[in-house]
């Protein structure tokens, strides 16, 4: 049903970005005036927790080559910091950022005011508090010691009770929407908010035992990233690229087979982290198939945005907004098919317990999460609250970040290609550990490059911010505008 | 009406999620081979479950592995002390397979650092976690100076029963 339907809509749809002529509707005009408020604590708070992500990083990768660094300090171990990155890195950073996009577009795209503002930026501190306490109880000595469920309670059920709550937020306004279709980052976002009480649950509150509390732990992580982090990151591109290139997406029938295979398949991505390990063949077999099925939904979005940026690169040279955007675009294909390639079992069983992974992961969250993130913000700074950054900053910015993602991917990618070989030539972890050392040394300088970039970008936001001429709220641009930037 | 379009979307993506629910977290809970121990295998006593939760807190985990697979980059491991099956983690709660191998693995170590040595044994590993550089200098692995007399002592027990509870290993396999 939904098939049909949303093809006979492809016509309207596509029109959906460039909306002709809504009329005056005194409803409408009214939701205008909303103030953002939810939104913008999201998405400061995220870009907060990724600086504390980035030092955090630094200081373990300094441990990796110079263990005496901060030693003795049972807080600062770098068993205990480095799930802390983990979890900042992904409560923190990843979903209050793209929490805070998604705040942004679901009014907009329904027509409708926010469910309820004041819910939203409750829950926005109630999520920064309770990761405050997450992670000092972390460092304190609470971990529960099980990958990306470390977090003890009671803080890992606030994440669920807040979710739960935000999801309610996002799913009221949703049903009080005014624009009846929905734009694929609707999609998206719905299939973002809607399991996760649920994988969250299982992940954080189980109480199995040995291999079955793996394959539970590896179904939740992944999870995690596949249908929590990715789905935002994906609204959101799929929201500011049409309006970054003032072009309406390249096809709908395409970002619909995306969004349905990513949803079919991403879910069993899971077990791919136990492959060649002790479980059933099954759960492997099954893992490594749906991991090879996802390049059906990732050439989709390649093909989707390469065909709306294509003929706008030259928008690439003055937009510093849309180059980031561009950036999140390869890295979210590179870092996808790089993860389904890992899954390949004769490739798997060289390089899995490389440093490889760490590279493929942060090709995920630096490449697509933080790229991604800065183009939302900057695209909201300009196109929203119609201020003007400082461009020469933000090329600092850009490049520096590109810099430090290149020298950070390229160097773990290098030594986990080198252990693998290694390994299988008969060396041990202990003999490689010496090989480590220069590629974990242009590991911590590409991170310090990363975080003086990231300083110039939130120099840059605050100066922006603070001087602006007017105040905010009467900045914000009105709905109708919003929709019709691409139409020009 | 104003639902139709979003109902619909709901009622499928369940349907999928729900698919890969019950292949990844229900199937794995009836199948025999995980839910029961292997052959020999003996519950951890009460100071090896305090190590262990040292062995957690400290993050361990990240660094060190516990599990021998069937591959060429495992075959020294493989060879002396077998491929880890499933039910070698019947009690483990929660699991430590870990996911990266910055150190050696440490799913048999209770063989290699064995209780029968004695002493030199367990001087050894407390040492080590004490600091590891002075027995090699190259080592990364950080110092845990902080750590009791007493929760040194239990982080031992632990590290030895790692697979010290396995049979020798035939030449065969």
């Amino acid at each position: 049903m939904t098939l049909t339907q949303t093809n006979s809509d492809t016509t309207t749809q596509t029109n959906l970005l460039s909306s002709p002529n809504p009329g005056p509707n005194p409803f409408r005009i009214h939701a205008l005036e909303r103030t953002d408020h939810a939104m913008q604590v999201w998405l400061f708070s995220g870009l907060f927790w990724l600086t504390i992500a980035m030092i955090i990083g630094i200081i373990g990768a300094v441990k990796l080559f110079y263990p005496e660094f901060l030693q003795s300090v049972p807080a600062l171990a770098y068993g205990r910091l480095r799930p802390v990155h983990v979890n900042i890195g992904i409560f923190g950073f990843m979903s209050m950022g793209y929490l805070g996009a998604a705040f942004y577009m679901v009014p907009r795209l329904t027509q409708a005011p926010l469910f309820s503002e004041t819910l939203g930026a409750l829950t926005a501190w109630g999520w920064n508090f309770n990761l405050l306490g997450g992670c000092l109880a972390i460092v304190l000595g609470f971990s529960k010691g099980k990958e990306y469920s470390e977090i003890p309670f009671p803080f890992d059920m606030g994440f669920g009770l807040l979710e739960i709550a935000v999801a309610g937020n996002i799913f009221s306004t949703f049903l009080l929407r005014r624009e009846q279709r929905l734009y694929v980052s609707l999609w998206y976002i719905l299939l973002a908010i809607i399991p996760f009480p649920i994988y969250y649950t299982l992940g954080n509150a189980n109480r199995f035992s040995g291999i079955e509390d793996a394959i539970v732990n590896w179904f939740y992580s992944h999870n995690l990233f596949g249908i929590w982090l990715t789905t935002l990151g994906l609204a959101t591109l799929y929201y500011i690229v049409p309006k970054q290139v003032k072009k309406p997406l390249y096809s709908h029938t395409i970002s619909f087979v995306g969004f349905w295979t990513l949803a079919a398949f991403y879910p069993w991505n899971g077990g791919h982290h136990v492959i060649w390990g002790p479980v059933p063949m099954w759960v492997m077999s099954a893992s490594v198939t749906a991991s090879l099925a996802m390049f059906v939904p990732v050439f989709a979005t390649i093909v989707n945005f390469g065909g709306t940026a294509l003929g706008a690169l030259s928008v690439l040279k003055t937009d510093v907004s849309y180059r980031f955007s561009i950036l999140a675009y390869l890295g979210y294909a590179g870092a996808s098919l790089w993860g389904s390639s890992l899954a390949i079992m004769s490739f798997n069983a060289k390089i899995h317990f490389t440093y490889m992974t760490i590279a493929h992961v942060h090709l995920g969250f630096l490449g697509f999460g933080i790229a991604g993130l800065v183009a939302f913000t900057y695209f909201y700074l300009e196109k929203s609250r119609k201020l003007s950054y400082s461009q020469s900053l933000a090329e600092w910015h850009f490049w520096l970040t590109l810099l430090g993602i290149i020298g950070y991917v390229a160097s773990m990618a290098a030594i986990g290609l080198i252990e693998g070989n290694q390994w299988e030539m008969g060396n041990s972890p202990t003999g490689t550990m010496m090989l480590r050392t220069p590629y974990n040394i242009v590991r911590a300088i590409s991170g310090g490059l990363l975080l003086v970039g990231q300083s110039v970008f939130i120099w840059n936001i605050w100066q922006t911010l603070t001087t602006s001429p007017a105040s905010s709220e009467e900045l914000i641009v009105p709905e109708n505008s919003q929709l019709e930037v691409a139409q020009k | 009406m104003r639902y139709i379009r979003v109902f619909p979307i709901i009622i499928g993506l369940s349907i999928l999620f729900g698919l890969a629910f019950s292949g990844l977290a229900v199937a794995p809970a009836f199948m025999s081979s995980i839910t029961e121990p292997s052959v020999g295998l003996v519950a951890y006593t009460p100071s090896e479950l305090k190590g262990r939760h040292i062995y957690t807190r400290e993050g361990c985990v990240y660094c060190h592995s516990q599990q021998v697979r069937n591959v060429k980059a495992d075959e020294n491991l493989a060879s002396t002390f077998g491929i880890s099956k499933s039910g070698d983690y019947y009690y483990d709660r929660p699991h430590l397979l870990g996911t990266a191998r910055q150190g050696p693995d440490l799913s048999n170590e209770g063989q290699i650092w064995s209780r029968e040595i004695g002493e030199a044994a367990r001087d050894y590993l407390i040492g080590h976690f004490k600091n590891p550089r002075n027995y090699n200098p190259m080592s990364i692995m950080p110092s845990f100076d902080y750590l009791s007399e007493q929760e040194l002592s239990d982080l031992t027990d632990y590290i030895q029963s790692l697979g010290a509870w396995k049979s020798p290993v035939e030449s065969s396999s």
